[in-house]
């Protein structure tokens, strides 16, 4: 509970873990694009399908159950407010394809949701098990980000001024009209397009120098937020199990600015990634070589035959000349161990055989 | 023979021990080991040392202890009462071992084997009676596994004492068979008086020996799987007979380190050199990735 209880600010949803309640979806969410959070306390919340009669009789894959962690704000429902908490499908900026965002209640703020996921993990949840050990993430999220797509994409085509509701629209994907319903969506458009207001209608048209400089800052916040933080950023073989905390050699400021760009690359559309590295006058190639990777050796270049550089010979001629290896001290003390009941080494190589089970 | 405090927890090994005879701190020693319930799936391993002045081995033999196996339950009772009486000569010192320990230690990352287990409970309680001042001198111990390297070991461990192991020390030496007479008799209060911490409602009692081979054992064990959890702590989950009916009638679980190759088939060395589908490109950053955090289409 140590961990959880530093994250005061956010609520843990989940049956016995004594912070909150369950979310439970009944048919899950993959038939449907959106899904409602219907009937909503502060304390429970319970998914049901949109569309009852399109029942999918295949049992979801995934979990009826799950674990998640969000500010209290995302559950606040307001006594006005139309709708509650609402999972979306959008377009994921960097990839162009489907991922799930969540609009909190009267659409004001967008999430993004993610989820720790690690293999060999599951959850006690009251009495009950849940298969995956996932553990959901609401986190909010610039809106710009999702729409800066569309804007791009607008600008290539037809290059003109036009009314935004006009630019974000998506047949595949129709609840990204309602990032322009977020609080902050249109009051934040001037950082990333040129505007015009003709009568009483404003029209807008993308410009990616204010983009990059609007980026530029994002970068500068998240620098600073990395350090704030101590997020390791440098260079050298990261173990997949291990997540440093204290930097171990030296970090540039080029070190962080190349991680926080990193991290911005996953919210834009690539081209524009390329751009930003650019803008930020970071170096396609890190100029320092990673750590623990030896100097690359270059051949000189010159009119020479080639020469082998070492003898190789030596492990050409005969091998009769070697002795009869003795064992060293510490060999001999291996041999005298006691090795009943333990494995051969070749054992763990031979094709298993299931009925072959451990006994006593 | 008072084993309450471990069946209020049978989740830890317990040691129980009888007062040391004031004799016993000053004239030599000689002390048995063995054990009880070494097979069985159900219940607690016992393990024995009695120990008796050299002087009056005669009158332990006058007890007629016997090997523990020729004897019925009654008798044994009624000889290990005798045993505990002759308390101006005799004491004994047990650790039971709780069938969870003995699951944990077998099935842990790194194993823990069962002669491994029943060595360290023999030294230690070898160590036990050291400790509490008695003179041991020449100590007979039934054998786990090759006699000669179990006796070279507890050699090693003890260089002053006069180690004999044997297989079926039991009936050869008095001593050793005084200590299965204790071990058998904890063992069978152990069983008989068991306390499931589970709550298993109005659980069946009749498991039979125990014994992995008794179609008894067998029966009740099918009828107490839970589909999660398995057994109740009574029995050793690491027995190939426990096993065998979890990989049937339970959920499957996988671990971090299962050897499970049939779901992981070995790639073949090609593949490393196939061009990536999925470009570095469209990776997350390694923020991400480090942290196992994924974006997500469904719930």
């Amino acid at each position: 509970m140590n961990v959880l209880g530093s994250l005061s600010p956010f609520l843990l949803l989940s049956a016995e873990l004594g912070l909150v309640g369950a979310i439970q979806s009944e048919e899950g969410l993959s038939q449907f694009g959106s899904c409602n959070i219907v009937s909503l306390s502060r304390y429970y919340i319970d998914i049901r399908s949109a569309m009852p009669n399109k029942r999918n009789t295949k049992k979801d894959l995934h979990s009826n159950q799950w674990v998640l962690l969000a500010q209290e704000s995302v559950i606040d429902v307001p006594d006005k407010a139309v709708c509650g908490p609402v999972f979306t499908r959008l377009r994921n900026p960097k990839t162009g394809t489907a991922a799930l965002y969540l609009f909190n209640s009267g659409a004001s703020q967008v999430y993004e949701v993610k989820a720790f996921d690690e293999e060999y993990r599951s959850w006690f949840i009251g009495q009950s098990v849940q298969h995956d050990g996932r553990l959901l993430f609401v986190t909010p999220l610039d809106p710009l980000f999702l729409i800066l797509p569309y804007l791009i994409q607008a600008n290539e085509k037809q290059g003109k001024f036009q009314p935004v509701d006009q630019v974000i629209k998506d047949e595949d994907f129709p609840g990204c009209s309602n990032v322009l319903n977020c609080t902050r969506t249109l009051q934040s458009l001037h950082h990333i397009t040129d505007e015009k207001e003709i009568g009483n209608r404003k029209f807008y048209k993308y410009n990616q120098e204010k983009t990059l400089g609007w980026l530029k800052k994002k970068a500068e916040q998240t620098v600073k937020a990395l350090k704030d933080t101590s997020i390791s950023v440098g260079g050298g073989v990261q173990s997949s199990m291990l997540i440093r905390n204290k930097p171990v050699t030296e970090v540039t400021e080029e070190d962080y600015l190349r991680y926080a760009h990193g991290l911005l690359s996953d919210y834009i559309p690539a081209d524009l990634s390329i751009e930003l590295r650019k803008f930020l006058e970071l170096p396609a190639v890190p100029t320092k070589t990673a750590v623990g990777e030896p100097p690359s050796k270059k051949r000189k270049i010159s009119d020479k035959p080639v020469e082998a550089e070492e003898d190789y010979t030596k492990f050409n001629s005969d091998s009769k000349e070697k002795k009869p290896s003795k064992m060293t001290a510490a060999q001999k003390s291996l041999a005298k161990v006691d090795k009943s009941g333990m494995k051969n080494i070749s054992a763990f190589f031979a094709s298993k055989n299931k009925a072959a089970t451990k006994s006593i | 023979m008072d084993l309450s405090e471990f069946l209020e927890d049978s989740s830890k090994n317990y040691r129980l021990v009888s007062a040391v005879p004031a004799a016993c701190l000053t004239e030599d020693c000689c002390l048995g080991i063995d054990e009880a319930g070494r097979g069985p799936v159900l219940g607690p391993m016992v393990y024995g040392v009695c120990y008796c002045l050299l002087s009056k081995q005669q009158q332990l033999e006058e007890l007629k202890v016997a090997d523990s196996k020729t004897l019925t339950e009654k008798e044994r009772e009624k000889l290990f009462a005798k045993l505990d009486e002759a308390n101006d000569f005799i004491g004994w010192a047990l650790e039971v071992l709780s069938p969870n320990v003995i699951s944990t230690s077998m099935q842990q990352r790194t194993k823990y084997n069962l002669n491994a287990l029943s060595h360290d409970a023999a030294i230690g309680l070898i160590q036990y009676a050291l400790d509490s001042g008695v003179q041991v001198k020449e100590v007979y111990v039934d054998t786990v596994g090759p006699a000669e390297k179990y006796e070279a070991k507890l050699k090693e461990r003890f260089p002053g004492l006069e180690v004999t192991v044997r297989s079926k020390a039991d009936s050869l030496f008095p001593i050793v068979s005084a200590a299965s007479i204790c071990a058998k008799v904890a063992r069978d209060h152990a069983i008989q008086t068991w306390k499931f911490v589970e709550d298993l409602g109005d659980i069946n009692l009749d498991y039979g020996s125990g014994y992995p081979n008794d179609p008894k054992t067998k029966d009740w064990l099918e009828n107490q799987v839970d589909p999660v959890f398995g057994f109740p702590q009574f029995v050793r989950f690491s027995w190939s007979t426990a096993q065998a009916i979890l990989d049937t009638r339970a959920v499957p679980v996988h671990w971090d380190d299962d050897e499970d190759d049939n779901k992981k088939e070995v790639s073949s060395v090609l593949s490393y050199f196939q061009r990536k589908t999925e470009g570095p490109k469209d990776q997350p950053h390694r923020f991400f990735t480090e942290r196992k955090l994924v974006s997500l289409v469904n719930l």
